[in-house]
């Protein structure tokens, strides 16, 4: 008997089977205790009000919702919301990032306390902070559209958002879309060529020029004849506002500024970080080698820095990807606010909303960090 | 003195004028900080008003600082009832005695002291903050400003510290169905916005607890707080028990302790010392996220100053709101992010 509680495969089972039969038996008296409070409350259950009308005005729409559509074609709005807004402020916070970066870095005194200053007083204040300082005190505070700031007299930023003008036919930008990948992947079998030639011969070939000119060059070539190429709606002032052009709102402005701006400070100290975190032998050995100063920050600093770097990069732009919730603190319709706020009020439902929500955030944090890590499994170390 | 300047001197050719490029950086920089800077010390300092105690004594084209002597006491202490803010204050000069106490290095039973006032202090605070027993009762939704920005923060991470060393230690079990739950409860905490929790937590707590029990407002969201951070707080805690060396264990386990003995007296110590700094890095990311219950009408100190621009009697007082607001915040997480850095220095040096 002795010997079977002292068994160390029995003592594991059992510690296994009490732990997780604890969390079963905690969640289901979580759950009796929750279907019997909505039963009393005369709380619906079940999926079924996501086909319902929903009836709730969005002021910021990039899908074909209206208030007559479903409430998951709401859903299906506020996702695109979210996303849009986190991928224009993860584009802004990476340069933005990188450049405070590199400036804190620099040799200058001056620009690198600058800098410094910057992600210290940046870094110790709440993101919500940001977001609800962009709103109120700096869009807010924006003249209005009669003095509206131009950006190259084609947008125009008010204390009414952004105005920005639309192209009236897309057949153009399809058509560049279509010359940029042909050309991205003509890059890529250049390369698998290329090193396939240098096993065999030992030849090696400027990859970096062609990359230059078939990666960056060829798409932004086609993409500005498909500007020029294309009729637009560009936004003319009418009496008190805007005609024509899309309107991005103020919401959306100041919450792309906030978590830009918020995010650029710990990207930036990444991005020192992964620079740091270079060994000085390898840049001397590098010079030793007979390498110019462009070849050891391309082919050296570079490749050794993304790999420290990329972890805690994934990790920030889940971050802005999560902070954009925060949309719902001045009322821009992303994911949190038509979902959690709007068709909560009127279903009432709060334990479907807010699981479908959560799981939303779940599956695309997910995909966020399986696409990081599939890139940091390509530049990671390879260790025999 | 030529020496200093001389020494000026070497410093600005080196630092500031090493190249023709270095010297339009410099430029350049000077100029912007010349732009920004004087309209900023202008409306902060030169025309701001300071005297006065309304709206109307605002004349200059400054800051009104005016508004935020007159508003105080409500970013202080929220809506706590005037003639009982002698409790808060009680509870201040607590705390930094305690502190203070505990600071002085040679003093007997330093340990045990320590963590007889963990016990003792929080119940005590609770009571001296909410009433009963004698003290008239305030209720938690009069709780506001600076007061409540750090009973949350404090009350949730006491909450989520224990917890966090628990899903540790589960994380790094050797029992896969262990470890598997760990891993889930950790990831999916982490994978939400902490805002979506807060919502969960005020929205579904009172559903899952059994019928006729209330749940104050502002414990669901101490609470929903407590369980992000508590994931957060275990990745850390990792941290410290990977940095110690397997033999520790093993040496504890040849000596005849079991698991909980070898881990309580044996490796936690040393894996807590390692992983404190970064414990204090996620401490502050809760003191700055503390600011996010104002999502569910809870009003810290974000959220006075949001709410105290909504008064007729003080338009236009936005920027004096968010700056005033933004500095404390700013002042108590970077002395905080200071002594991390001063923990991590001191942990190097052992």
């Amino acid at each position: 008997m002795s010997a079977f509680v002292y068994n160390r495969r029995v003592r594991d089972a059992f510690w296994q089977v009490a732990v997780w039969a604890a969390v079963v038996g905690l969640i289901a008296y979580f759950v009796r205790n929750a279907s019997e409070n909505m039963a009393k409350a005369g709380i619906a259950s079940g999926f079924d009000f996501l086909g319902r009308t929903s009836g709730i005005e969005l002021p910021f729409l990039l899908t074909r919702y209206t208030p007559q559509s479903s409430i998951l074609d709401l859903l299906w709005a506020g996702v695109v919301n979210t996303m849009t807004v986190a991928f224009i402020a993860i584009v802004a916070a990476t340069l933005l990032g990188f450049a405070l970066g590199i400036a804190r870095l620099s040799r200058n005194w001056l620009l690198s306390s600058l800098a410094g200053g910057y992600v210290e007083v940046v870094r110790n204040i709440p993101v919500l902070f940001f977001v609800l300082f962009w709103y109120f005190a700096v869009i807010a505070a924006l003249p209005g559209p009669r003095e509206a700031i131009g950006i190259f007299a084609v947008a125009f930023l008010s204390n009414r958002g952004l105005t920005v003008p639309t192209p009236l036919a897309t057949g153009a930008f399809a058509a560049a879309a279509l010359a940029s990948a042909i050309s991205i992947a003509a890059q890529f079998v250049l390369a698998a060529w290329v090193r396939h030639r240098r096993n065999r011969t030992g030849r090696g070939f400027p990859l970096w020029t062609s990359g230059a000119v078939l990666i960056a060059g060829v798409p932004l070539v086609a993409f500005a004849a498909a500007i020029a190429a294309t009729p637009w709606d560009t936004p003319v002032l009418r009496g008190f506002n805007y005609r024509g052009g899309f309107v991005l709102i103020p919401e959306f402005v100041a919450l792309v500024a906030a978590l830009a701006t918020y995010a650029a400070a710990f990207i930036a100290e990444i991005v020192r970080g992964g620079i740091l975190a270079v060994p000085k032998g390898q840049l001397e050995a590098a010079r030793a080698l007979g390498l110019g100063p462009g070849q050891v920050l391309r082919l050296v600093v570079i490749p050794q820095a993304l790999r420290v770097m990329v972890p805690p990069l994934t990790s920030q732009y889940l971050n802005v990807l999560k902070n954009s919730s925060l949309g719902a603190a001045i009322g821009f319709p992303e994911l949190m606010n038509v979902f959690v706020g709007s068709a909560l009020n009127i279903t009432g439902q709060a334990v479907e909303i807010i699981a479908i929500t959560l799981a939303i955030y779940l599956v695309i944090g997910l995909a966020v960090s399986a696409l990081m890590n599939w890139y940091n499994a390509k530049v990671a170390l390879v260790t025999q | 003195m030529t020496n200093r300047v001389t020494s000026l001197l070497r410093f600005a050719r080196r630092r500031l004028f090493a190249t023709p490029l270095d010297a339009v950086i410099t430029l350049v920089c000077c100029w912007a900080l010349a732009r920004i800077a004087e309209p900023l010390l202008r409306w902060l300092v030169i025309d701001a008003t300071f005297r006065g105690a309304t709206r109307a004594d605002c004349t200059g084209a400054g800051a009104c600082w005016v508004f935020i002597r007159a508003r105080f006491g409500q970013f202080v202490y929220g809506f706590y009832p005037i003639d009982q803010r002698w409790r808060v204050d009680l509870v201040a000069v607590l705390v930094i005695a305690c502190t203070a106490l505990l600071a002085v290095k040679r003093l007997p039973h330093r340990g045990a002291l320590a963590a007889g006032l963990a016990v003792v202090m929080p119940p005590l605070v609770l009571f001296l903050f909410y009433g009963g027993f004698g003290l008239p009762v305030v209720e938690t939704r009069d709780w506001g400003g600076l007061m409540l920005t750090l009973f949350i923060a404090i009350y949730a991470g006491l909450l989520a510290v224990p917890l966090g060393i628990v899903l540790a230690l589960g994380r790094q079990s050797r029992l896969p169905a262990i470890r598997t739950l760990a891993v889930m409860f950790i990831e999916f905490w982490r994978g939400v916005p902490i805002i979506a929790v807060i919502f969960l937590a005020s929205l579904i707590l009172p559903l899952i607890v059994p019928s006729g029990i209330g749940v104050d407002r502002l414990a669901r969201a101490v609470i929903g707080l407590a369980l992000v951070v508590a994931a957060y707080m275990a990745e850390a805690v990792r941290g410290g028990l990977q940095a110690i060396p397997k033999g520790q264990s093993e040496a504890a386990t040849a000596l005849g302790l079991r698991y909980p003995a070898a881990t309580v007296l044996i490796v936690l110590p040393q894996a807590l010392r390692i992983a404190l700094p970064a414990m204090t890095n996620e401490f502050i990311a809760l003191l700055k996220n503390t600011s996010l219950v104002l999502i569910v009408s809870i009003l810290d100190l974000l959220g006075v100053a949001q709410a105290a621009l909504a008064d007729p009697a003080w338009v236009g007082m936005t920027l004096e709101a968010y700056v005033f607001a933004g500095s404390i915040y700013w002042l108590l997480c970077f002395a905080l992010s200071r002594a991390s850095l001063r923990l991590e220095r001191r942990a190097a040096l052992r």
